[in-house]
């Protein structure tokens, strides 16, 4: 039995490195297939074999009953294998139409425009040919890579991480296309660390782990406890323990109104986390922007951390009072891609005694601080004067939070905290945001990943449309519930009680 | 096979080692040049290689050649800062220009002086002017989000135009010059040479303090490092908590400032006096901005960079009058010395690998 692809006994060797062993993996025509691992585990080196990125050192790659090989991307796709990355390729000063017809090597006209509305009407994922990339958020960038790998009509569609950025409706609604595509005979790969998405949506599962297969299995048979613990080889840690008592008001909005971003009222105490739910795109942006600084508040009394008025304070000022804040984007905005870990140490701490002295910078010690927060945060690299774009997403976002946590700030503003992060990595993250909270300081997490939400968050309130909700206790809210509170129509008058009785 | 695989380390060597091909293309450009255009090309590039040896005396021509440094140098060092955090200040030349006017400005309010003790004043009126006329393109971008780089170039011309009206109107001196001029300052201002009959004189040493106290600046404080932040990543300046419009005043003020600078140590030690623009400003404001990026906005790079174009123009001039080779062969050296910093400056980000050497590589990436 081959089917419509089938991997024999894959093997390839990098120094130091088993990354595939005697991989065996095949898809059938009609299949949705998972492939589950944490990062390292050979999900990366065994979709390059496939994307003709790289050579396996030995196996058989079977296509259609007949052996083949794959040279070149150029030869995978010719085969009929389409990809959607993780990480966007994407041109931010061209339109979505010049990014999708360049990726299929035609020039973007009235054809392509159209082709391309009836293909993301067709399946389920809302796009504009006509807007700029850099205006989109993550969510819609995602979309154009689906759109533009479903136009080359591929028979087999490789999705790496596709959910990451989407909120519960947007997947859903991805799996609508996915279910689609596989009823017409295709055959899809689907990576992802949401073991959820996995059990509702996947046919089979491919476990890897060392680069080796550890099992395969029907998900929807297992336990996500079950398939987590083939993944890592031990149970996830159980989440923690029951809530210690609630500290002073440490972060305050009311009645700010910055154009972008609308809050009515917003209270973070002392020892709770606060979630932020909403879907990519409704303004998580601009309400990091406006909590941290970087964009001033109208009035400087619509925010407050400890009761000091700080909607006019820049972040350094921010950070004075004891407020620290982690950023979505890793590289380019919480990191500076060229620079090393020591001088990516410094972007922080400014403001942080002991890094300068009449303006001097004490390299000494911010090199120091740079191999403490490593070694606290498990961040693994290559020495502290590698650039930060040289680590891996988690290790890097690992740091990046590690930086803040070190201060043990008694506001945190984060978001998307674990946004591209392996499993590991994410877990190990989560973990560190609850034991701050636990501490006494009081944390603010802006993400789109509802699972994340749940597992972290005492409170929760929903974004939609710029517009911040009331906050309710997460026991009182549900998948639905918040679904239907972050999509809800917010331009009308009386969303907001509509979102407070949906979710009652 | 040819690859190029990202560094993940910085060091010294990266980035001294494309600097080092640059330079060899540049030589072997300029000599296919000198073999187009000299009828004796061996003994013109020996000539221009050693000119300071061949000439009469060896300390004129080295006064030449640090002269030009120095002026190269200070005004391109000021102009790194701004090019460092994407600030375009283009218009070098005409605070060069203002800072000169305002030096003898500041000469005439003070009735004056016939002191060198009066000199470091009259050097703060020029480093004032230069201020001055870099706070406009500055003042605008900030109000008005104008395009910093064509108004500052814009006002080269009317700063070219207010030393022309100077010259001819209010601070007119003697009528039978062959040029329109002001009367000269006082010698007691007049810098003096530190070696004796050449252009070495106490304007170079002034000139490279200046350099020193700015390149400590970039190198080693807190706002040398905002500066490499807003170079990178302008949102990453934000979260650092570092003002982009403070970058940008900042960056035009120390930018005017030495350009200033140089225009009243330029009117102090060599012309003594105010002349008409065409036979005044040289276009050193504009030199600067290539020497800034040839030496690769780094302050030993740009005074290496300075030093080594103002050796070959110095170079170019002597062959000229020694064997009718024309001097445009400097600029060429230095359009080519440009291409090539700038072509080689991805060397610094990626390292090239061949052949099998490729394959390897390319396994340890992944």
């Amino acid at each position: 039995m081959t089917g419509l692809l089938s991997l024999q006994s894959i093997t390839k060797a990098y120094p130091g490195v088993l990354a595939n062993d005697a991989v065996d993996f095949d898809v059938q025509p009609g299949e949705i297939h998972a492939l589950l691992g944490e990062n390292g585990a050979g999900k990366s080196t065994l979709m390059k074999v496939l994307s003709g990125q790289t050579k396996p050192d030995g196996g058989r790659i079977v296509w259609k009953d007949d052996e083949t090989s794959i040279a070149s991307p150029q030869a995978s796709k010719a085969l009929g294998i389409g990809m959607v990355h993780q990480h966007f390729a994407l041109f931010d000063g061209m339109s979505v139409g010049e990014n999708v017809a360049l990726g299929l090597g035609h020039e973007f006209d009235a054809t392509q425009r159209d082709r391309i509305r009836a293909m993301s009407e067709k399946y389920g994922l809302p796009l504009n040919p006509d807007a700029l990339v850099f205006t989109l958020s993550a969510g819609e960038k995602q979309r154009i890579e689906i759109v533009r790998a479903l136009l080359g009509d591929p028979q087999l569609l490789i999705l790496d991480e596709p959910t990451s950025v989407l909120t519960p409706q947007e997947a859903d609604a991805l799996f609508a296309t996915l279910r689609l595509l596989r009823d017409e005979g295709r055959g899809l790969v689907f990576i992802s660390h949401k073991l959820n998405e996995v059990r509702a949506l996947c046919d089979r599962a491919t476990i890897l782990r060392g680069g080796k297969v550890v099992a395969t299995c029907v998900p929807a048979e297992k336990s996500a406890e079950e398939i987590a613990e083939m993944m890592i080889g031990t149970r996830p840690v159980p989440t923690r323990k029951a809530k210690q008592k609630i500290g002073d008001l440490a972060l305050s909005v009311s009645g700010l109104n910055s154009g972008d971003v609308r809050i009515p009222a917003l209270e973070v105490r002392g020892g709770e986390i606060v979630g932020v739910a909403g879907v990519a795109g409704n303004g998580q942006e601009a309400l990091y922007a406006v909590l941290s600084g970087e964009t001033l508040a109208p009035d400087a009394g619509t925010i407050n951390v400890h009761g000091q008025p700080v909607g006019r304070l820049g972040p350094g000022e921010r950070r004075l009072l004891g407020a620290a804040f982690v950023p979505e984007e890793r590289l380019g905005h919480a990191a500076v891609p060229d620079f090393s870990l020591i001088d990516n140490t410094l972007l922080s701490n400014i403001q942080t005694e002991g890094f300068q002295r009449r303006g001097l910078v004490d390299w000494n010690r911010t090199r120091e601080h740079s191999e403490e927060i490593c070694e606290a945060y498990d961040v693994r690299h290559a020495g502290v004067t590698g650039r930060a774009s040289s680590l891996s997403g988690g290790n890097l976002q690992k740091f990046i939070v590690g930086r803040e946590l070190i201060k043990n700030p008694s506001v945190l503003v984060v978001n998307q905290p674990t946004w591209g992060v392996d499993m590991g990595s994410a877990t190990n993250i989560r973990d560190r945001l609850k034991a701050l909270a636990e501490a006494g300081s009081a944390v603010l997490v802006i993400s789109q990943d509802l699972d994340e939400l749940f597992d972290l968050a005492d409170r929760l309130c929903v974004l939609n449309h710029g517009a911040l909700s009331d906050t309710r206790p997460t026991a009182d809210w549900t998948a639905e519930t918040l679904g239907v509170a972050m999509t809800g129509d917010a331009d009308s008058p009386d969303a907001a009680s509509q979102t407070e009785e949906r979710a009652a | 096979m040819i690859r190029l695989v990202p560094r993940t380390q910085f060091g010294f060597w990266p980035t001294v080692f494309p600097l080092l091909i640059a330079l060899v293309l540049t030589i072997v450009v300029g000599f296919v040049v000198m073999l187009a255009m000299s009828e004796k090309p061996l003994s013109d590039i020996w000539t221009l290689l050693t000119f300071p040896w061949q000439a009469r005396t060896a300390s004129v021509q080295w006064g030449f050649v640090l002269q030009k440094t120095s002026y190269l140098a200070v005004i391109a060092v000021g102009l790194s800062i701004g090019f460092r955090a994407n600030v375009w200040n283009i218009g070098a030349e005409g605070q060069f220009a203002f800072g000169s006017i305002a030096a003898f400005a500041g000469y005439l309010i003070c009735g004056m002086p016939d002191t060198v003790w009066f000199l470091p004043v009259m050097l703060a009126f020029g480093v004032l002017g230069g201020v001055l006329w870099a706070l406009i393109p500055a003042a605008l971008r900030v109000i008005a989000n104008t395009n910093e780089l064509l108004v500052s170039l814009m006002l080269v011309y009317v700063a070219a135009n207010v030393l022309n009206y100077v010259t001819t109107g209010p601070w007119k001196g003697d009528p039978k010059a062959g040029q329109a001029e002001s009367d000269p300052i006082h010698h007691s201002l007049q810098i003096v040479s530190i070696i004796e009959r050449t252009d070495f004189h106490w304007g170079v040493v002034i000139s490279g303090g200046a350099i020193l106290v700015l390149a400590f600046i970039v190198l080693f404080t807190i706002f040398g490092y905002s500066l490499r932040v807003a170079q990178n990543t302008p949102r990453a300046q934000r979260f650092a908590g570092f003002s982009p419009n403070m970058t940008i005043w900042l960056s035009f003020i120390i930018s005017g400032a030495m350009a200033g600078l140089g225009g009243a140590v330029y009117l102090s030690a060599e012309t003594g006096k105010l002349i008409q623009s065409e036979n005044y400003l040289n276009g050193l404001g504009f030199t600067a901005i290539v020497i800034a990026f040839l030496g690769r906005l780094h302050p030993i790079g740009i005074v290496a960079a300075a030093f080594l174009i103002s050796y070959v123009n110095v170079g170019a001039t002597y062959v000229q009058s020694a064997s009718g080779v024309d001097d445009a062969v400097a600029d060429l050296v230095q359009v080519t010395a440009l291409f090539a910093v700038l072509g080689t400056a991805f060397l610094a980000r990626y390292r090239v690998v061949f052949g099998t050497q490729a394959l390897l590589s390319e396994r340890t990436a992944s």
